[in-house]
């Protein structure tokens, strides 16, 4: 019995019914991960000890009849830009290699108390910086439909152990696209929540305004299941949002009936692959034939959502990347001969090109002189979009749309030409610019018989709406199957 | 230099007494060992997110009202971005763009003379750690303690023309700071700095000269050296046919020089914008104004009030308003009015404050209450006692804990001023010394001081001073 | 658009090697060029009310975390502090 192929529910199921036990599932989890690793690359880090303790421990309680939580005894891989205490936390970059967080994101406490299993952390782009994880320092990670493709990314790690079955469940980031992309392109199922409703405290921040952590798993309700634990209010971040969190598994429902689809006409032009473009209208013909319905709808400013992304996710980048200097934490360089020689070799040596781009961009933007002409008219731009969002959102439910223009690209293909990469989070930035829910979803695959993904958009807050259209689809389709069957 | 005037504007920081810092709960305490008071947050550590103190929001609000500004009840917090070791984030979280106080002025004494003094803003900001250097050791130590902090910027309008209004506004604001028990204002704990902007120009000139930014001013006395020093080097430079140019400079009160530290071309670029981790702060109307009610009168306010009401001289005022405790008994006595304002205020510049000088403790903790105070000064203007006697029964109170009155009696202090008495002892003694009062009557006036001596001798020093002296020249002149 | 390099990565505290200069530029105008295609609108980066902020009580923890833990990841320490060059202005 393949334990590892299982979804959360199927294996939180069993687990009730005694047929099998945590420690079976981390074991087979874990010897997954010693086959196929080599190939994979999904992980930085490994955390077996810690997790074949928690599975034990899991394992006691239930045999003692606790109650625990659903999800308890679920083995879960972590992006290592997620702190985690006494677990080494690198963001993928050299700067961090050695760096031991003295403390828990609040979203590790929570899967902590929720009695999941920990597997150690993923591999990413360096510093979340990136659409393919090959600006990791650490590593590459390969897609596993493809070894000779990337994963996408920045949650490259997160999104191909999923679909390689070395983990269950895993956490992202997403702050242009980086768990909707990396989950397209590794065909899994990547939400990025609403922003505001999952604590930022611990997630070591690339773009503070944007960024959001997310599941990526292999089913809606895995999703949702994870989702409920990770959201709600946190006093430690004053950016998450002071609300009630219904428990979304407990309302996961199967209707198309009424259900207002949007398709965003913008997202369907020039550029798009036709593959793509075919996958994601059979769905919305799906979406039709089942009692949906179908309106085009238009984000006149979509265009300029990349522009707006790449100015403002830089500008804040550079300010939080500057605490990396080499005297708190982290990388320091071995020579310098002053102050400031320290800084910059440091900082020179211990940051790759990417991230150094992105520094330099946001610096520039932020500086005397063109703070006007770039940060301000990409804040005011970031406003025009969300009230465009808001009014489309008056008459329909959801917004469908491609995840990403074309499926997983060759590992280097893109790697000198950072525009045409940042081109893949095309259809991915505007749900973070208007700080909207967006999930993707495995729709069909391409000739190469690469994973091709779409994308539903919910407005703010309506988590539950936009994962009930999720659910309904995956049932409509007969299910999705995530993993590779090349490995 | 008399044909010059001096323009000076200020930007005063005040750490807040709040008991944790501004953006984290760690403990907001000054002097323990090195990093013990600090943590993720506040050392900047990835991942950690600040989350705004509220105390923070309501002393600056109280300052705002202090100095009559405009509060914005919607407002925000903004990065300043700038590499330094002290600084963790390499970003300092402050206000730029709109702070939560503005538009205000403070009026201040000079001269006996009322100026008013524009505040062009008050923000809140997190205070920066400290760099240690020891000779002994190759480089720099970094202590991140104070990291965190919670300051208020006061900047003012360049509005001081003169060394002595600049220290009339420091002394103002810092006792404000104090009435407002917002600040400890300790100068030597470096929880009230300042830095200067000055620029001169020829009197009757109404534009501006180039200013030049100080930083580094550690004391009010070294804002007044560091300003005669920064203004003399300006004239001389203009008198030389040269040009001040626009710079940062660091004052060094050792050496008493200011030196460059930037020039306008390679100043700092700060890269505001705003702080993305905070959403914006919004203050309840109602709030403000109920903190507005609490404000206790302050000390300007207070001094107009001496000076008009009482009868006070400025320099007197002064010396009260400053020193909070003094104040605080000052109010305490005249509230009871058992006794003469302008005599509380003598005795509290005189003996109290030799006293709380000697000791070094406020006359606030003694048993010295307002009221037994009042009754002391009270014996003393009925004639009860005498001046001298009133001295040692305020001693006596403080170390035994005792009512003036019950030390007055138990002393047997209290002054004879039966007029029977005292004639027929004046009588006494000038018949006892002929050789005085003919002394006198020659024309010798200071036989009569002889003569009330003796009188004073004879009653054993409780004879009324003022009446036998008044007795004593009515016998000889009869 | 042109590009000073040198300038913005002195500002940024960054070192690029000379060889890597000549790319690095390239790249940053072709991002600039993107990013230049927004239009301009007219509007202001007004304050949001709506989106309020819950403040902090007033209240000190003591003793979370010691000294060692805080400082375990750093490069240098000694005597409880951080080094660094020397260093004052
Ligand atoms: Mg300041
Ligand atoms: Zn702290």
């Amino acid at each position: 019995m393949k334990l590892y192929e299982k979804t959360a529910s199927e294996l939180s199921e069993m687990l009730r019914r005694k047929k099998c036990s945590a420690l079976e599932i981390y074991e087979d989890v874990s010897n997954r991960i010693k086959s196929v690793e080599d190939k994979v690359g999904a992980y930085i880090t490994l955390s077996d000890e810690t997790a074949r303790k928690k599975a034990i421990e899991v394992d006691e309680a239930l045999a003692k009849g606790e109650e625990l939580h659903p999800l308890a005894g679920i083995p879960i891989g972590i992006k290592d830009n997620i702190s985690t205490k006494g677990i080494r936390t690198s963001c993928a970059s050299k700067m961090l290699e050695n760096y031991i967080p003295p403390f828990n994101a609040t979203v590790v406490e929570k899967i902590n108390n929720a009695d999941m299993v920990v597997t150690g952390k993923l591999n990413m782009d360096e510093f979340a910086m990136g659409s393919s994880t090959e600006t990791s320092y650490m590593k590459k990670t390969r897609n596993p439909h493809d070894l000779d493709r990337v994963p996408g990314g920045s949650s490259g790690g997160s999104a191909a152990a999923v679909a390689a079955g070395e983990a269950i469940l895993t956490l992202g980031s997403d702050t242009g696209g980086s768990i909707r992309q990396p989950a397209a392109l590794c065909g899994v199922v990547g939400f990025k929540p609403t922003y505001g409703s999952v604590s930022r405290y611990g997630l070591i921040a690339f773009a503070s305004s944007l960024d959001q952590i997310g599941p990526i798993g292999k089913s809606v309700k895995d999703i949702a299941m994870l989702q409920d634990i990770i959201s709600g209010y946190d006093k430690m971040d004053a950016t998450s949002k002071n609300m009630e969190y219904p428990k979304l598994t407990d309302n996961l429902t199967v209707n198309a009936k009424g259900l207002k689809i949007g398709i965003l006409k913008e997202y369907f032009g020039e550029g798009v692959d036709d593959s793509v473009k075919e996958s994601v209208y059979k769905v919305v013909k799906l979406f039709e034939e089942n009692g949906a319905e179908i309106k085009e709808i238009s984000i006149p400013s979509a265009n300029f959502a990349m522009s707006t992304y790449y100015i403002i996710s830089s500008a804040e980048a550079s300010s939080n990347l500057a605490r990396f200097d080499g005297v708190k934490y982290g990388y320091r360089a071995k020579e310098y001969d002053s102050l400031i020689d320290m800084y910059e070799n440091t900082r020179s040596e211990g940051f790759g090109d990417e991230v150094k781009r992105r520094i330099m961009l946001g610096t520039f933007v932020l500086s005397s002189g063109f703070y006007d002409a770039y940060y301000k008219k990409a804040k005011i731009m970031q406003k025009r979009i969300s009230s465009e969002f808001d009014n489309v959102f008056k008459d329909i439910d959801i917004i469908i749309s491609p995840t990403v223009v074309s499926t997983a690209f060759k590992i280097g293909e893109n790697i000198d030409n950072p525009v045409k990469m940042y081109y893949n989070d095309a259809f991915t930035v505007t749900a973070n610019i208007g700080g909207l829910p967006a999930i993707s979803l495995p729709c069909a695959k391409d000739e190469k018989n690469l994973p091709i993904g779409l994308q539903l958009i919910g407005k703010k807050f309506s988590e539950q709406t936009l994962l009930n259209a999720a659910y309904t689809y995956e049932n409509l389709c007969g299910g999705f199957n995530v993993h590779s069957q090349i490995l | 230099m008399k044909d010059y005037e001096i323009v000076v504007g200020l930007e005063v920081h005040a750490e807040l007494n709040t008991d944790s810092k501004i953006f984290c709960d760690c403990k907001n305490v000054f002097g323990l060992e090195v990093n013990t008071q600090i943590c993720p947050i506040c050392m900047g550590m990835p991942g950690t997110l600040p989350t705004l103190n509220e105390k923070v929001v309501e002393y600056a609000i109280k300052m705002g009202h202090a100095l009559n500004c405009k509060i914005n009840s919607v407002c925000k917090q903004d990065r300043k971005n700038y590499f330094y070791p002290d600084l963790p984030k390499a970003y300092q979280i402050s206000q730029a763009e709109v702070p939560i106080c503005e538009h205000g002025y403070l009026d201040i004494f000079v001269d006996g003379e009322e100026r008013r003094i524009g505040i062009t803003r008050i923000h809140i900001e997190e205070d920066a750690g400290k760099l240690l250097h020891d000779d002994s050791f190759a480089g720099s130590l970094v202590d991140l303690n104070r990291s965190g902090v919670p300051l208020i910027e006061i900047v003012s309008e360049p509005d001081l023309r003169s060394t002595e209004e600049v220290k009339a506004y420091l002394e103002t604001i810092k006792s404000i700071l104090q009435y407002l028990n917002i600040s400890d204002c300790k100068m030597q704990e470096g929880s009230i700095r300042c830095d200067v902007n000055i620029s001169v120009r020829k009197k009757g000139s109404t534009e501006f000269g180039t200013r030049c930014e100080m930083k580094n001013i550690n004391s009010f006395s070294a804002a007044v050296r560091g300003i005669e020093y920064e203004a003399k080097r300006q004239i001389d430079l203009i008198e030389s046919g040269g040009v001040v140019e626009q710079e940062t400079r660091r004052w060094d009160d050792v050496k008493g020089m200011s030196f460059t530290m930037r020039t306008k071309e390679n100043a700092n670029d700060y890269r505001y914008f705003p702080e993305p981790d905070l959403l914006t702060i919004v203050i309840d109307e109602d709030k403000i104004k109920s903190l507005k009610a609490e404000l206790p009168e302050l000390p300007n306010k207070k001094m107009a009030r001496y000076i008009k009401d009482f009868g006070l001289s400025q320099m007197d005022a002064t010396l009260i308003v400053e020193n909070i405790d003094k104040c605080k008994l000052f109010d305490e006595c005249t509230a009871l009015n058992l006794c003469v304002p302008k005599n509380i205020s003598n005795w509290i510049l005189g003996d109290i404050s030799k006293y709380m000088n000697e000791t070094g403790k406020s006359i606030l903790d003694t048993p010295l209450t307002a009221k037994r105070l009042c009754e002391m000064i009270s014996s003393v203007e009925k004639g009860v006692i005498s001046n001298s006697a009133a001295k040692r029964v305020m001693q006596i109170v403080i170390d035994e804990d005792k009512e003036p009155q019950q030390i007055i009696e138990e002393l047997g202090l209290v002054q004879n001023s039966d007029v029977g008495f005292l004639e027929n002892l004046a009588r006494e003694v000038l018949a006892k010394n002929e050789k005085s009062v003919n002394d006198y009557k020659n024309g010798k006036t200071n036989a009569m001081g002889y003569l009330i001596g003796q009188c004073m001798k004879e009653s054993k020093g409780k004879a009324n001073p003022g009446m036998i002296k008044e007795i004593v020249i009515k016998l000889l002149e009869e | 658009m042109s590009i000073d390099i040198k300038k913005i990565a002195k500002l940024s505290m960054l070192k690029i090697e000379d060889e890597k200069i000549e790319k690095f530029e390239k790249d940053m105008e072709a991002i600039i060029d993107m990013v230049d295609s927004l239009p301009s609108i007219d509007g202001e980066l007004n304050l949001d009310p709506d989106n309020v902020m819950a403040l902090r009580k007033d209240f000190a923890v003591q003793n979370k975390y010691t000294r060692n833990e805080l400082l375990q990841n750093a490069p240098e320490v000694q005597a409880g502090c951080l080094v660094v060059p020397k260093t004052v202005e």
